[in-house]
């Protein structure tokens, strides 16, 4: 692990791509820097930025190298990453997402597995799991796929050997202090604990991927016979 | 609307694509589209399409087509044996299809994937604001034989046009930049890796090309196995846990965990998308600066196709100064006339 005064660091990510590395691993605190600067600088309405990206640890900016001036757009960013934080930024506010999750069964075919690992008895695994607030760290992988985090030290449990060929859309896997909720059926060597009904894509809506880096999810266990009700998932945060 | 190609056979791994879906790399979606982005608007060109048409990407192989109605096409990228009604037709250039003609196309003589474009473009849903198919993702529409692909109203036609064969199918040297995760391998492994020389793997798809290296596989990044998941760019060049290189493509994850040891050049993207398996192949390290002169010229070529396309016969209602040709020599004798 490198001193934390070494951060923030710049690096090229190709000619037409800024990486700026906030630590060199998961931690809480580092990805919320990387949220509050990603927002600090959506804020900023650049006009030569195309996209940002946060992730765990990093935020990629991405931008045109043929019509942007890029030594500038360095300076502009640094001079973002010295201002103090402000408590209001415009934009988007982050949201708390409450999510209803079938556990074990065959909604969770991995719980026993899972509870052999982290030392939690089956029977208390859906509670255990929702009292966790987490942080929607970064979407990434598959499209719209979130991991959120950080779980209790016992959740810190390893990948599985193989890769189980596709899960479900809302599937609930966990490993390594994560909760990964994917948005489309995707290979993974994650353990699935449960299911949940709500769908992080929609195609067809105005805003496609509900979920966004910096909003807040927890969950509420419930039975197989209430998976198709109705739900509301935002709750205020 | 019409339904106006029949697909009759077609490669497995064809897919529309367009120029991608730029914007929702925050989601987890990347780029996407066509892998040959210059070869995508060769065909746009030679049919005065818009810059966001779609079509049809097929790599190594194409299909056999049957047109419905009367439609213009124009064929680019790498170039394949095509036959229309079994006559042999040239690449990249258009032609128009007669109701019921039959458009056969082959295996690549060179390259790797070819791209059939008709007028307009093909009118396939769109997801995230593109047709691009993405497999993994489930966007998009990748045909398979017996689906009929719509394509808007078609024109009369503007006579038949090509375009030049670019030279970027003879690159064999890949420019290649640091990325922020060269520092993790030792300065002998990041050496040899550019000394070697690679060749992709035919286990190759939009997602990735994996690579064989003439001289073995590499070491890993000493502290591969810790560094966090973070954002892949198109063109990243991964080393997994068996030492062995992968280009990351367009339909590659938009993060993971294992560590990059540069990434190549934006310019080069294209040709790398049309290096052939098992041709041999190496990088040269440029810096920064190099590769916006690169992509610069890249990107002028491309703006300066519609100027480049060229009219294969003249029409003569075409022929503005047709009046002042002295189109047959000798009717007109000084002597013997008044």
């Amino acid at each position: 692990m490198q001193p934390s005064n070494d951060y923030p660091r710049f690096h090229d990510a190709g000619e037409s791509g800024l990486l700026i590395e906030f630590g060199a691993g998961y931690d809480p605190k580092i990805n919320a820097a990387v949220t509050a600067f990603d927002r600090r600088v959506q804020a900023a309405g650049l006009s030569e930025i195309l996209e940002t990206m946060p992730s765990f640890r990093s935020l990629l900016v991405r931008f045109d190298p043929l019509s942007c001036d890029y030594e500038a757009l360095k300076s502009t960013l640094r001079r973002l990453l010295s201002q103090p934080a402000k408590t209001s930024i415009a934009g988007p506010k982050p949201r708390h997402f409450r999510l209803p999750v079938v556990y074990g069964g065959s909604f969770g075919p991995d719980i026993d597995e899972v509870a052999a690992l982290s030392g939690i008895a089956a029977a208390d695994i859906p509670d255990s799991h929702a009292s966790e607030v987490l942080d929607v760290a970064m979407l990434g992988f598959s499209p719209g796929l979130a991991y959120l985090g950080q779980m209790a030290p016992a959740w810190d449990i390893p990948r599985a050997e193989s890769l189980r060929p596709s899960v479900p859309v809302g599937a609930i896997l966990v490993a390594v202090r994560q909760t990964v909720l994917p948005a489309t059926p995707i290979p993974t060597g994650w353990r699935q604990i449960g299911q949940t009904p709500f769908r992080s894509l929609q195609p067809d809506a105005e805003r496609p991927f509900l979920l966004s880096p910096g909003d807040k999810v927890s969950f509420v266990p419930i039975t197989a016979a209430e998976f198709d009700k109705p739900w509301t998932f935002e709750v205020a945060l | 609307m019409t339904e106006g190609l029949l697909v009759e056979r077609i490669v497995p791994g064809a897919s529309i694509q367009d120029r991608g879906r730029p914007g929702y790399l925050r989601f987890g979606v990347t780029n996407g589209g066509a892998l040959d982005q210059y070869a995508l608007a060769e065909g746009q060109a030679l049919l005065g399409n818009s810059h966001d048409a779609a079509a049809l990407e097929m790599p190594g192989y194409g299909g056999r087509f049957i047109a419905k109605y009367a439609v213009n096409i124009a064929l680019s990228g790498a170039e394949m044996d095509a036959r229309l009604n079994d006559t042999p037709i040239g690449w990249r250039r258009s032609k128009t299809l007669r109701q019921g003609d039959v458009l056969e196309i082959g295996a690549t003589r060179e390259g790797l994937i070819g791209y059939l474009h008709v007028e307009g473009g093909f009118l396939t849903p769109r997801m995230l604001g593109s047709r691009s198919s993405h497999l993994r993702a489930g966007f998009g529409f990748s045909p398979t034989s017996s689906d009929v692909l719509p394509i808007g109203p078609q024109s009369k036609g503007q006579g038949e046009v090509a375009l030049p064969r670019p030279d970027y199918f003879d690159l064999r040297c890949l420019p290649l930049l640091k990325g922020p995760q060269t520092a993790h391998f030792t300065p002998e492994t990041l050496e040899k890796f550019l000394r070697d020389q690679y060749s992709f793997s035919p286990r190759r798809d939009r997602m990735g090309a994996r690579m064989t290296p003439a001289g073995g596989p590499l070491d890993g990044a000493a502290d591969g196995l810790t560094i966090a998941s973070d954002v892949i760019n198109h063109g990243d060049i991964q080393i997994g846990g068996d030492g062995l290189p992968v280009l990351l493509m367009a339909d590659r994850g938009s993060s993971g965990g294992y560590p990059r040891i540069g990434v190549l050049a934006r310019a080069a993207l294209d040709a790398a998308a049309q290096m052939p398996s098992d041709e041999p192949f190496s990088f040269r390290l440029i810096d920064r600066s190099t590769a916006v002169d690169l992509w610069k010229k890249h990107q002028a070529l491309i703006n300066s196709l519609a100027g480049s396309v060229k009219p294969l016969h003249r029409d003569p209602r075409d022929i503005a100064d047709l009046l002042a040709y002295n189109l047959v020599d000798g009717m007109i004798s000084a002597k013997e006339n008044p």
